[in-house]
């Protein structure tokens, strides 16, 4: 993954969100954008079958009543 | 009432024997709340008429007959995220300025039916997010052991108003460290519990899935009053569990020989190294630790930055989630430090998300394998002792990673203690992390650990 974010991926992001923001928000979001791919590297790691969002899914007594 | 502010446990007490007036013990918070408010901001909103009112029945009530619980004619504050019904409830934003909620969030209307005397709403992060900032309505709370130096937050204005002397307990949440962070800095207590072990209805969200509510006060003893009454099943929440509440009290004083306690060195020595005062007071821990009887361990659990990677990632998508709409028409109404924070939600991807939620629950078996053989996990709080509160970085979540968010990852309960003081007399604190619903083991330690050392002896000064 890219350390950096293009002028117009970022626009396309920040549009999708419904934001509007200055230049300068712009440039200081792209600054710390690395912090957001340094984090996102580190919960791509290998991992177990058990690793996935079944917990979502649980049914409870009254669910099931 | 004259002398020394009581612990809960003390008012208790006194109550009970008719030795003290809930109605002089809440006019006596007021006049501390009155000369010292304008220092530390800790209260946002005061409710002077409805708490001597409260005060005035419950000296009424335990005149007849006896209190109804511990907490009965006990001052304290609610964190002003906290839905409180025909009291104005703002979060610490511009945009809930007018905001008064038509009903009490479940933790308020248990400490309200548990007799307890509210003296205010205190001061919040906005939104539980962020802080400080110096662009909201009113300004960030001040920290009682020198007010040029940050409470850290959110719950910054319970941790204030505690340290302060300004009431004996309150109400914090804690979503990556809100309750604990500002204990650790002012040099309280502050419980952090088991994911759903404490309802959220009616407490604004910051992120669904990390959010916890929790009690603060001078002592681990106090949580522990306070949570025999917070704790228990909510159907409005939909994440609260349907458990037994055991009694957090009976087990108080009964010592600790032989409890397992695993220290996670590599957090606060390899992973980011803390300050001198933060080590000390970690290090002195153990020994007391030791000297108490229990036994030692070390336990190795994946990076700081793992922990925090995850926790970071899912919190801004829940709350950028939560926050949609006035995100994307309010945007301007928001301090600068959360626009910036919800600006920064946009740049996460749903995969980001998903893969982080996966990490998580391969993170809590890992903690849940690590505590197998052990009872506690010991661990830091707070990289350093309080900053100074223009001092904070814009991106300070970045600057360094967070010691309390692994456990709010996992969901464990969690307490923060005063474990002495550091650079410039400011308090410097541990962490003790206990198995799920294992609240009254993790408080037991606790109080073994303030009734062995003499830091709850002390009291800001705020000369």
């Amino acid at each position: 993954m890219p350390a950096d974010i293009s002028d117009e991926a970022l626009d396309f992001l920040l549009r999708r969100a419904g934001l509007d923001i200055t230049g300068a928000e712009k440039a200081e979001l792209k600054e710390v954008y690395a912090n957001i791919v340094r984090m996102a590297e580190r919960v791509r790691q290998p991992r177990g079958r058990m690793a996935e969002l079944a917990h979502v899914f649980n049914f409870t007594e009254d669910d099931v009543a | 009432m004259t002398g020394a502010i009581p612990t809960i446990a003390e008012a208790a007490r006194l109550i009970a024997a008719r030795q003290l007036s809930p109605v002089e013990l809440t006019r006596a918070c007021f006049e501390r709340v009155h000369a010292l408010n304008n220092r530390l901001h800790a209260f946002v909103h005061l409710t002077e008429e409805r708490a001597l009112a409260e005060a005035r029945a419950a000296e009424a009530a335990i005149m007849t007959g006896a209190p109804k619980g511990k907490l009965h004619g006990i001052p304290i504050g609610l964190k002003d995220i906290v839905d409180t019904k025909g009291i104005p409830t703002t979060c610490g934003s511009k945009i809930l300025q007018d905001n008064i909620p038509d009903s009490d969030a479940t933790c308020a209307e248990l400490l309200a039916a548990a007799g307890t005397v509210l003296i205010g709403k205190t001061q919040t992060h906005e939104f539980a997010d962020g802080g400080p900032s110096f662009d909201l309505p009113r300004p960030p709370a001040r920290n009682p052991w020198e007010t040029g130096h940050f409470t850290a937050g959110s719950s910054s204005g319970t941790g204030a108003g505690i340290a302060g002397g300004l009431i004996l307990g309150g109400i914090g949440t804690d979503t990556g460290g809100s309750i604990r962070g500002p204990a650790a800095l002012c040099g309280i207590a502050g419980l952090k519990p088991t994911y759903g072990l404490v309802s959220r209805a009616g407490v604004a969200p910051a992120a669904f899935s990390l959010d916890h509510i929790g009690p603060m006060a001078w002592t681990a003893e106090d949580c522990a009053l306070m949570l025999q009454v917070l704790a228990g099943h909510d159907p409005r929440d939909p994440a609260s569990a349907d458990r037994p509440v055991p009694d957090y009290t009976q087990a108080l004083g009964r010592g600790i020989k032989g409890t397992r306690i695993g220290v996670v060195h590599h957090f606060h020595e390899v992973d980011y190294k803390v300050s001198e005062g933060v080590r000390a007071g970690i290090d002195a821990a153990i020994a007391t630790f030791r000297g108490l009887g229990a036994e030692i361990r070390e336990v190795q659990l994946s990076p700081l930055q793992d922990w925090g990677a995850c926790g970071s990632l899912i919190s801004m998508t829940e709350r950028a989630a939560a926050y949609e709409e006035w995100t994307r028409t309010r945007l301007r109404d928001f301090s600068e430090r959360v626009q910036r924070r919800l600006m920064l939600g946009a740049l996460v991807s749903g995969v980001d998300y998903v893969q982080a939620v996966r990490r998580r629950r391969e993170l809590r078996a890992e903690l849940h394998a690590a505590m197998a053989g052990l009872d506690i996990v010991l661990a830091a709080s707070q990289t350093a002792e309080a900053p100074k509160i223009d001092e904070v970085p814009a991106w300070d979540s970045f600057a360094a990673p967070s010691f309390t968010i692994p456990f709010n990852v996992a969901g464990y309960p969690a307490i923060t203690v005063c474990a002495g003081f550091g650079a410039g007399g400011l308090p410097v604190a541990i962490q003790l992390v206990g198995k799920p619903f294992a609240e009254t083991t993790v408080l037991r330690v606790a109080d073994a650990f303030e009734k062995a050392t003499p830091f709850r002896d002390a009291r800001p000064t705020l000369a």
